[in-house]
């Protein structure tokens, strides 16, 4: 229907013109996120508006979201969500780190790392909560054995995030070490040479030409890492079901919705989520999403 | 690597002592330290696997008693036991929902991704950054709308989309298509202009342009976001877990394994290993083969050379 506009007739006398090609292109895969994703987001936002107890729907405003800030279930859930987001993406990050320069360094078992270092990222999350929620029980007590210590690490809510941190960055670090590796390969080896001449040593040569050039891909591991420790589900739920002392926003939100169903409610709890991590998202994509971006965007068309 | 070039023009006397470990050791020791440092990042990456291989040998109550891995009796019990409570079905359903959603993702992204880095459109850095930010959408903001929406389905029409693959399928999709519109913008902003330009002067159109030129060139950027779409759905939990928990005949191996503990039995330890074992080491497998493919996806958004 648009092939038929000037534009795209004069680019080219014959099939679909370009224009119209970009559009119909696009549309799908809009079309899709807008009735999967978005409605569903504006319908929540809506629910959240609502008492809902059954079939009964009453109007409240607000008042679900006042309902959340006397809520202490709520406070722990946040409470949880900023230590473990926190505490797993530093760890995550100081790991991954040291592991991309032990990786970049050495010449010898560097292939062999390589296929290695993506099995934590392909074992599926739930089994690895299991192995960790197992290795850290009790009762045979694996993790106690090893550290010759005797400490209830499910039960404890101090533990018991102890826990499902070493899991996630047991899963996660590799991940980070392998964005953080091909940031390193993109640094050319004179960069270094030319510190060295300079009398850099190698704790100068890191912090003044490697940090700095591996900048985007920090961004982009700590991004990741960031918004998806914020919406972290299946370790906190396998760990710990829906339990206060480990629930995460998410689980929280969850088990509102399905478990002891309070929809109003339950829907103000997952717009809160939606907001924190779009919020924290967009904070980082703003600050260094141009240049991110930028690279996989074309240059401008040239006519 | 050769450390022994600096030596020459440094300022000695700024030198606090413990700065320069690497300057006094010799090379073999250097090299030592190398290998022990992967000794390091490969013991991290396998040791729980091994743990959970070794645990899904020996029989449940040798396993919460002892946690020595290493001490039998070893047997296939547990593995017996996944089998008959029907482990079989959730590794199919999660082959199925993850093939289907990949199958329906990668085409659509594909053509998303070449309108976005070839063809003229309007705010194309605008569609871009925003496609970046649905890549943040929190899953658990999806779950009671669709919930809703799929039992409006239901009574309309009667189609039910809960405990279904469908159910689980357009979620995924709808939630893997911005990093995959990502990765194959990134991947065909790649491809040298020229290369369609000339087939255009030949006189193919912008669609056979695009369709027999670029796509095979595009062809491992495809994969590389077929293998993460793939993996993301076999992943995935919360969504699977509400909207489909309990029926073996849909329920995926994430739900399968990380719900075990609420079927029954005392404690399920041997069989979860079991289950664990059996879902991973196809996964490590395809992973083993397709690395280079995976490697160049995750980072195609965060390096660009």
């Amino acid at each position: 229907m648009v092939a038929r506009t000037p534009a795209a007739r004069s680019r080219r006398g014959h099939g679909l013109g370009e224009r119209a090609m970009g559009r119909f292109f696009l549309a799908p895969s809009f079309a899709f996120m807008a009735l999967i994703a978005l409605f569903p987001v504006f319908y929540a936002i809506g629910m959240s508006l609502y008492r809902i107890r059954g079939f009964d729907q009453e109007f409240v405003g607000l008042g679900n979201y006042l309902d959340a800030l006397g809520d202490s279930g709520f406070y722990s859930a946040v409470f949880n969500t900023f230590v473990f987001t926190v505490t797993s993406v530093s760890l995550e990050f100081v790991i991954g780190m040291a592991f991309a320069l032990i990786m970049h360094q050495a010449f010898v078992g560097r292939g062999l790392t390589r296929v290695v270092i993506l099995v934590p990222w392909v074992v599926p999350t739930a089994v690895a909560a299991q192995v960790w929620r197992y290795m850290f029980d009790h009762n045979p007590g694996f993790v106690n054995a090893v550290l010759g210590a005797d400490i209830n690490w499910l039960r404890d809510p101090f533990w018991s995030m102890v826990g499902i941190i070493s899991a996630d960055v047991w899963k996660t670090a590799p991940f980070v070490a392998l964005l953080l590796l091909a940031g390193l390969q993109t640094i050319p080896r004179d960069f270094y040479e030319a510190a060295r001449v300079d009398g850099a040593n190698a704790v100068q040569r890191f912090w003044y030409v490697t940090l700095p050039l591996l900048k985007p891909a920090i961004v982009v591991a700590l991004l990741f890492r960031t918004v998806d420790a914020l919406r972290m589900f299946d370790f906190a739920y396998i760990f710990a079901g829906y339990s206060n002392h480990l629930a995460t926003l998410s689980v929280y939100a969850q088990r509102y919705l399905i478990a002891e169903p309070d929809l109003g409610y339950a829907n103000a709890l997952s717009t809160i989520t939606f907001i924190i991590v779009m919020l924290v998202g967009l904070a980082f994509i703003s600050r260094m999403g141009r240049q991110v971006v930028g690279e996989a965007a074309p240059r401008k068309e040239k006519a | 690597m050769s450390e022994h070039t600096v030596q020459a023009p440094r300022p000695a006397a700024t030198a606090p002592p413990p700065r320069r470990r690497s300057k006094g050791l010799p090379p073999w020791a250097v090299a030592a330290l190398k290998i022990l440092g992967l000794a390091v990042v490969v013991v991290w990456c396998l040791f729980p696997f091994f743990w959970m291989a070794m645990t899904s040998l020996r029989t449940g109550a040798d396993a919460l008693t002892d946690p020595n891995i290493l001490r039998g009796p070893f047997t296939f019990e547990s593995y017996e036991q996944v089998v008959d409570l029907g482990f079989q079905y959730a590794l199919r359903n999660s082959l199925i929902v993850a093939s289907v959603t990949t199958l329906i993702c990668i085409p659509v992204a594909a053509l998303a991704g070449y309108a976005l880095a070839r063809l003229p459109l309007a705010g194309k850095f605008v569609i871009l950054a925003l496609t970046l930010v649905a890549t943040l959408f929190p899953p658990v903001a999806l779950v009671n709308p669709l919930y809703q929406v799929y039992l409006e389905v239901d009574s309309l029409i009667g189609l039910s989309l809960l405990n279904s693959y469908a159910g689980m399928i357009l979620p995924y999709v709808a939630l893997t298509l911005p990093l995959a519109i990502f990765i194959l913008t990134t991947f065909f902003s790649g491809i040298p202009k020229e290369i369609e330009e000339s087939a255009k002067v030949d006189g193919a159109t912008p669609f056979q342009a695009f369709w027999r030129v670029v796509a095979p060139l595009a062809a491992p950027g495809v994969g590389a976001a077929a293998i993460l779409t793939f993996v993301y759905a076999t992943n995935e939990f919360l969504l699977a877990f509400s909207f489909a928990p309990a029926d073996l005949n849909v329920q995926t191996v994430p739900v399968f394994i990380g719900t075990f503990e609420r079927v029954g039995y005392e404690d399920p330890i041997g069989q979860v290993m079991a289950a664990s074992v059996l879902v991973s080491i196809p996964l490590i497998l395809f992973a083993l083969v397709l690395q280079r493919r995976i490697v160049a996806g995750l980072t195609s958004g965060a390096v660009k050379g």
